[in-house]
């Protein structure tokens, strides 16, 4: 257990500036920067670091800790990000609650973004450590929040990503509740033929899928059900399932994983669409199923309301896709002829590579397109301009192929406000951090894979599916959850009136409005908390206070950044 | 921390301190990376602009920008538009021929009513006004909330630079329309009301003639 600071304890702040090699030191004079510090009220030790975050480093400020009893540390080096962690843990080995630890960018926010200009990058360095002492002066210690996980799993979706996630974690040992609201699992794989690159059956793969999920004495499955509810907080999760929109039932879980995939775009009868002579790609795919091509002249044109205005993203599975489907017209009757109108080509990775590779040696032809001159039809013709040959070519069709996009399914907007999770602009899920945190949504212990993510292949939901599932063992697997302690909390309970704004507002239902003694007050749930904030800079009575990002700290943080 | 976190009081803490200009930056509408912050700090900053407004000062000091954190691009365009357009308003008062003494003055008042019951409950509730109405399931236009701000922003920064006055000297209501630029009928209103709430009482110092307020 790291020591508090007794209140009543003087104020002794440990300021280290960090050179980060020449990342900071570079492009302004640490020096300067430390000998400022210095000079602040209450700082008692300051130190540079050639590399505050190395063994070296901590150890410095582990040792002028001890030696210098110091109670807040104030860390001026890079981003919170990547080391705030080790800067918590450093203090917290020394004896120090790492809440009292305070981080400055002068990095990111400074040195990085001021090349060039070394006298001003050292001047606005000092204003943000003068900032930082200002906060830190203000900092409260604060013990992490541990909660314990209900070992089991809501899978929402029932295609090949979800389907995956269920069984991956039912192998685990933990309970699984698959929702999907279609009649049947398996999701878009019924409808596709043949998988690219490996050309094993799609049917096939998915029946042995839903097969085994169905076997399992670990995984319940609901269909034609959905979500229609849901309260809680990582590791304790209430969900409620709504069966055929009458059978309600409540289950709880620890973690929800949310795989539910994509449609393909249905853009009506735009190039004179008629099911017939003129079909969609997924229609093509069980064309090749039955063996019914019924067509000796192939003509698919791409990017069919993808990369648009409207819809700026690539589907990216779309040209494997289509690839994947000319090579099996062609290897069924070598005598057909197959053209693939393109505005680009993604063939991303070796497999794929080597499949457009073999697609242009069985004779399928490539036409460039632009977005400024698409495709004309004509009466069992498609005209086209071709942008490398500089000219208008026609070519005989008695198929054309509409390669539209995947767009994000309907009742998304209901889900993603039901789970409090966002969506982005084209309304695929959004993961916490393109990055650092892929797979995670900022909610924790919610999770998201597959095509409800990004348009993906089914190598790739599978991938991300077994990803999702291994972020979310770790809690599974332990059962139990340390939560970040930023949270707020009811700072003087006479205060509350019972309002109930703050209820209203929080996103993350954490609030909740109980009876007491006192009459009706404002309750926080801690773990549920994710310390957004909007309730303490909404409370009229300032009855409610954000931890670690107190009206007291903001404010001498903005005090101080124009008192130098 | 969410820009739901963001305060007016605390926006006016910094142009208290003397920023020419403040920039909140929040997640692009419908990408909250807390769900709804970001539009719970539009409605915020949007009546604290309108606030900035009514005591003179140009409600371009204060920016709110959509951005995700993955466009960081987007971020150095906003910010470097923003300072150029600080830099044409020039300091803060200075650029609105505003003295720095009544400058305070205003400001300490503006943050009052953004600290007040009415108006903080009002912008928070303004997202649930306009989707699912109030209590008797009036549901309001962006127009009429706006409006509604209006009337309760004049009233209450009224209120408080009355009160921030009259702390200082006990003064007649004439004298207070001139120094407000409201009308005398008006600003006897408002004493009227203030004094129903206790904050105000007529001064023993009147000249017989119009009386003197000061307050409690």
């Amino acid at each position: 257990m790291a020591r508090l600071v007794d209140e009543m304890e003087e104020l002794r702040i440990g300021v280290f500036v960090c050179h980060c090699g020449t990342n900071i030191a570079g492009f302004l004079d640490p020096r300067e920067v430390a000998e400022y510090a210095g000079t602040l009220p209450d700082v008692v030790f300051v130190k540079e670091n050639l590399f505050s975050c190395s063994q070296s480093g901590v150890t410095e400020i582990q040792n002028a800790i001890k030696e210098n009893q110091l109670n807040r540390v104030v860390v001026a080096a890079c981003t919170p990000r990547t080391h705030e962690p080790t800067f918590r843990a450093a203090c917290e080995d020394a004896g120090l609650n790492p809440f009292f630890f305070e981080f400055v960018n002068i990095r990111e926010h400074c040195s990085w973004v001021h090349k060039g200009m070394a006298e001003e990058a050292t001047h606005k360095a000092k204003d943000l450590v003068r900032m930082g002492v200002a906060r830190a002066r203000y900092l409260e210690p604060r013990e992490p929040i541990v909660a314990d996980v209900e070992p089991a799993a809501l899978v929402i979706g029932g295609g090949v990503s979800g389907l995956t996630a269920a069984l991956s974690l039912a192998n685990r040992g933990i309970e699984v509740k698959l929702v999907e609201r279609e009649e049947e699992l398996g999701g878009m794989l019924r409808r596709i033929f043949r998988l690219y690159p490996s050309n094993i059956d799609a049917r096939e793969f998915i029946a042995r899928q839903v097969e085994a999920v169905e076997g399992h004495p670990r995984i319940e499955v609901f269909t034609c059900s959905t979500v229609e509810g849901l309260q809680g907080y990582i590791g304790n999760y209430r969900a409620t399932i709504s069966s055929q929109g009458v059978n309600k039932r409540e289950v709880h879980v620890g973690v929800i994983i949310v795989a539910t995939g994509a449609a393909q775009l249905d853009l009506g009868e735009v190039y004179g669409y008629d099911g017939k002579r003129v079909i969609t790609l997924i229609e093509l795919e069980e064309r090749l199923r039955n063996g019914e091509l019924g067509a000796k002249n192939v003509v698919m044109i791409k990017c069919v309301g993808a990369r648009v205005p409207e819809r700026l993203y690539c589907s990216r599975i779309c040209c494997m896709t289509s690839i994947k489907n000319a090579i099996l017209i062609k290897e069924k009757d070598p005598e057909a002829r197959v053209h693939i109108l393109y505005r680009d080509l993604m063939c991303y990775g070796v497999d794929n590579e080597a499949l457009l590779r073999k697609a242009k040696e069985s004779g399928v032809r490539f036409i460039n397109y632009s977005l400024e001159r698409p495709p004309i039809m004509e009466n069992g013709r498609v005209r086209v301009h071709s942008d490398i040959l500089g000219k208008e070519i026609g070519i005989n069709a008695d198929l054309v192929v509409l390669v539209t996009p995947m767009v994000s399914q309907d009742g998304v907007e209901e889900l993603s406000r039901l789970l409090k999770v966002p969506l982005d602009g084209d309304r695929f899920f959004l993961e916490a951090h393109v990055k650092l945190r892929p797979l995670d949504f900022a909610t924790d212990g919610i999770y998201v894979c597959g095509t409800a993510h990004w348009p993906a292949s089914v190598s790739e939901s599978i991938e991300q599916a077994l990803g999702a599932t291994a972020r979310a063992s770790t809690y599974l697997i332990n059962k139990r959850v340390t939560v970040e302690p930023i949270f707020s909390m009811l700072l003087d309970e006479d205060l509350c009136r019972g309002c109930g704004l703050c209820a209203s507002l929080c996103p993350y239902a954490a609030i909740e409005m109980v009876q007491t003694e006192k009459g009706i007050k404002a309750q926080m749930i801690a773990v549920a908390c994710k310390g957004c904030g909007t309730c303490g800079a909404s409370c009229y009575r300032r009855a409610i206070k954000m931890n670690h990002y107190t009206d007291e700290q903001l404010i001498a943080q903005v005090r101080a950044a124009f008192s130098g | 921390m969410c820009s739901g976190r963001v305060d007016p009081t605390i926006i006016l803490e910094a142009f208290l301190s003397k920023a020419d200009g403040v920039f909140v930056g929040a997640c692009r509408r419908g990408e909250c990376h807390y769900v709804t912050g970001n539009l719970q700090a539009e409605g915020k900053v949007n009546l604290t602009k309108k606030v900035l407004s009514y005591i003179g000062l140009h409600p371009e000091r204060l920016v709110m920008e959509w951005m995700s954190s993955g466009e960081g691009g987007r971020f150095v365009e906003c910010v470097t538009s923003f300072q150029e357009e600080i830099r044409k308003l020039g300091p803060l008062g200075k650029g609105e021929g505003i003295g720095t003494e009544e400058l305070q003055l205003k400001l300490t008042a503006a943050q009052r009513v953004m600290e007040g019951k009415k108006l903080r409950w009002v912008v928070s509730k303004r997202l649930e006004f306009k989707e699912k109405g109030n209590l008797y399931g009036e549901v309001f236009t962006e127009h009429e909330i706006s409006r509604l701000f209006d009337e309760v922003v004049m009233d209450e920064l009224t209120l408080q630079e009355i009160l921030l006055r009259l702390r200082m000297e006990p003064l007649s209501a004439k004298t207070l329309s001139g120094m407000i630029n409201i009308a005398p009928s008006r600003i006897l209103r408002h004493l009227a009301d203030m004094k129903r709430m206790g904050l105000v009482s007529v001064s023993t110092e009147d000249d017989g003639r119009s009386p003197v307020w000061k307050a409690v």
